[in-house]
């Protein structure tokens, strides 16, 4: 690994999940040492039952179906974008252990041709999404709303969604080489594997891991922590 | 701005942080799903009438000095320390907003604007900002609370007024009871007549023990901003009720103080109240089902249509027992679309219609409301609450509508049949 | 009280309370100090509701008075 590599996608990986997992855990503790409302914020109607309240607090938070109802466009674009990613998410453990019951069903070139399509779509419909917020933010009526926070959080989705599909569809390399790497991470000994040396894809992966470092080191300071916080917030239709 | 103000300024949005609050300002993703939510926004499409805006403003402050990133990286958050350019876009942004929370409803993360207003009016009132005739509508409730011995005797005697007209309109003894000690109800009405005259004739039909509480339930100080003054103004009913032994309190048609009384009071009292309170109308619905009264269910001939105020619907939780009534005394009832939950504001809450100054876009932000009582074809509106109907009046001159606008309670006096 | 000088006429009349109020507070700064607001309102709510904000906003009621089933008031700007 050269000094970059090292920094993106050896050392930083490390630096990035302590801040991140240290930032989200210090917010929610700022959140909880902060005393609730003591008057009733209650939103009507609510359902009566408990389990129908907790029903309710998930449909809202996951689904948000009022939202839908008002604005469509923008709802589908985040359904998409958060499915997308969570897609994305699920496809990239296999970097942690190979899906071997997926393997033993569609065979090592099945498994390539499913993962270069699902992640191929991911990848896609991410960077549609991202596009069209930028887009909304630039040229529509909300650019006086928008504050950098919002520009930077998209073009570090940007980045690592267009560096992603750069592996995906211009990189000739497959799941076992970046495991290899991925597994060197694990063992807390950064290193590239054999089969990457001299490779151009060392430079599309150092930018697409600079990129989430940072996304995940400025995560808990940025307004995606409504990741966690919409359940609290959305409790004011189900709760109390 | 002087460093002084700045730092009251501070102190109150300090003092008035909670989980909730922080939360909001911590997570909106200013998607702006709340455009469409916003009728002054969509009258209007002025930004600063829009749901997140009027939450950015407060939180440009939020950022500078709660948390650490804004104050890292200011620019990055546009975090700010408050100047006379702030303070003036947050004035108009708050005070026009009328807390209706239908932004709320439709937020994919129920962002509550009308409790983020009601902070920054803390914020406004210590930048010396408060709005002056609201202040003053507070104020003049509290010197009358005040100085009860100097009005004990005419607000006795108005009543004794309403007893007379009473009379005379309905060749009947209704009486109005005052400072009843053990009576089973504190009904608190407003100062004007037209709030004491239907409950009282409502109470006497049924047979009710009740009494008329002498301060009215409008509460200026919670339109103000000031929690402080806001629970003083209810202190005067409250505390009335405590003295007479009352089993309940009974607001009368009006959303705020309805809201104020019976989802606030008890937090800002810290206490929990020996009494509980209820809408006039979940009473009056009783009373009809119970067959305590007796209503004539071809009573009014005309169509008839309802209003859920928003602090009685979407932020009070009655939607049905209004629109049993008005089934149960006027067969052609059509609702409006879209009502309940997702009904419009009509313009006219949050003591908008006290401030002379927001006169312009409480008047255009009441086109969605204009549109949906056209669409029913009613020529009679129904609606609990004061400050609705007071905006509605004005809407319907305006527009031509041809309404008449009542409170429901007044419409079921009309539907009493005496008892034999 | 004929011989006073009348700055500005309120007809408050068919106005429910607090709006009687309400009008008197938007319109004192239109007279001069020293100046005179009449008002008639006909909603008895007004006959404490207006002394009340006449004394917590340091003004002054001259006269607030039932005649002939409507509510005269003269209010005097102090400040």
């Amino acid at each position: 690994m050269d000094w970059f590599s090292y920094l993106t996608s050896g050392i930083g990986v490390y630096v990035a999940l302590v801040v991140f997992t240290g930032g989200m855990a210090w917010r929610v503790w700022q959140w909880s040492r902060t005393p609730r409302s003591p008057v009733r914020l209650a939103l009507y109607p609510k359902p009566k039952t408990g389990s129908a309240r907790f029903g309710k607090l998930l449909v809202d938070t996951f689904v948000a179906p009022q939202s839908f109802r008002i604005a469509p466009a923008v709802m589908i674009a985040a359904m998409l974008f958060h499915l997308a990613a969570l897609a994305a998410f699920f496809g990239h453990l296999r970097l942690v252990h190979e899906f071997d019951p997926l393997v033993g069903w569609l065979g090592e070139g099945g498994m390539n041709t499913f993962a270069a399509w699902s992640g191929g779509a991911a990848g896609i419909i991410m960077m549609a999404a991202i596009l069209y917020w930028l887009g909304r933010r630039t040229f529509g009526a909300f650019k006086n709303l928008s504050v950098p926070e919002d520009y930077l959080l998209l073009v570090l989705l940007l980045g690592i969604v267009v560096m992603g599909n750069h592996l995906r569809f211009v990189g000739g390399l497959h799941a076992d080489t970046y495991r290899a790497w991925f597994q060197s991470l694990l063992a807390l000994n950064p290193s590239f594997p054999a089969d990457m040396a001299g490779r151009g894809e060392i430079w599309a992966l150092d930018w697409h891991m600079l990129f989430v470092d940072a996304f995940l080191i400025y995560f808990p300071f940025s307004k995606l922590t409504h990741a966690i916080g919409a359940f609290a917030t959305n409790l004011v239709r189900s709760g109390e | 701005m002087e460093k002084k103000t700045i730092e009251s300024m501070v102190g109150v949005l300090d003092a008035r942080m909670n989980r909730q609050l922080k939360q909001y300002m911590d997570i909106c993703a200013r998607c702006a799903i709340c455009k469409d939510a916003c009728h002054q926004y969509v009258a209007t499409g002025d930004m600063k009438y829009l749901p997140a805006r009027r939450a950015e403003l407060l939180r440009q402050i939020y950022r500078k000095y709660f948390t650490k990133a804004g104050q890292f990286m200011p620019a990055l958050y546009e975090a700010r320390e408050p100047d006379e350019n702030l303070i003036d876009e947050l004035y108009e942004s708050t005070y026009a907003c009328t807390g209706c929370r239908r932004c709320t409803y439709f937020c994919p993360f129920s962002i509550d604007t009308g409790w983020i207003t009601a902070v920054s009016k803390g914020v406004l009132i210590a930048a010396g900002r408060g709005n002056e005739m609201l202040g003053q509508l507070a104020d003049a409730a509290l010197f009358k609370a005040d100085n009860m011995d100097m009005f004990d005797s005419i607000i006795v005697d108005g009543f004794k007024d309403v007893e007379r007209e009473l009379r005379e309109e309905t060749g009947r003894d209704v009486a109005i009871p005052v400072d009843v000690a053990g009576a089973d109800i504190l009904y608190v009405a407003l100062a004007g007549s037209h709030s004491i005259k239907p409950a009282a004739v409502i109470f006497d039909a049924a047979g009710a023990s009740w009494t008329l509480s002498k301060f009215e339930a409008a509460n200026y100080g919670f339109f103000f901003g000031d929690p402080a003054k806001a629970k003083l103004i209810a202190d005067r009913f409250m505390n009335e009720a405590k003295r007479l032994g009352v089993k309940e309190v009974v607001i009368t048609e009006c959303g705020h103080a309805y809201r104020v009384a019976e989802m606030f009071y008890e937090a800002w009292a810290k206490e929990k109240m020996p009494f509980k309170v209820r809408h006039i109308l979940e009473v009056i619905d009783d009373y009809i089902k119970d067959g305590r009264i007796t209503v004539d269910p071809k009573a009014i001939t005309q169509r008839v249509t309802y209003h859920d105020p928003c602090q009685i619907g979407r932020n009070g939780g009655i939607y049905e027992q209004p629109r049993d009534i008005v089934t149960a005394i006027a067969p052609d009832f059509v609702d409006m679309t879209p009502n309940r939950e997702t009904q419009w504001c009509c313009g006219g809450g949050g003591g908008i219609v006290a401030m002379e100054e927001f006169n312009t876009v409480r008047l255009a932000s009441g086109g969605k409301k204009v549109e949906q009582i056209r669409a029913t074809g009613a020529t009679i509106l129904a609606c609990p609450c004061e400050n609705c109907r007071l905006q509605i009046e004005e809407l319907d001159k305006v527009h031509d509508l041809g309404l008449r606008i009542v409170p429901v309670m007044e419409l079921v006096a009309e539907a009493l049949v005496p008892k034999k | 009280m004929s011989d006073m000088n009348i700055d500005l006429e309120l007809d408050l009349k068919g106005l429910l309370c607090p709006m009687p109020m309400v009008k008197v507070s938007q319109n004192i700064t239109n007279v001069p100090v020293g100046g005179i607001i009449r008002a008639v309102a006909t909603d008895a709510g007004s006959m404490a509701d207006i002394p009340a904000w006449a004394k917590s906003t340091g003004n002054e009621v001259l006269q607030a008075e039932k005649i002939d089933g409507q509510f005269v008031f003269l209010v005097k700007r102090v400040k």
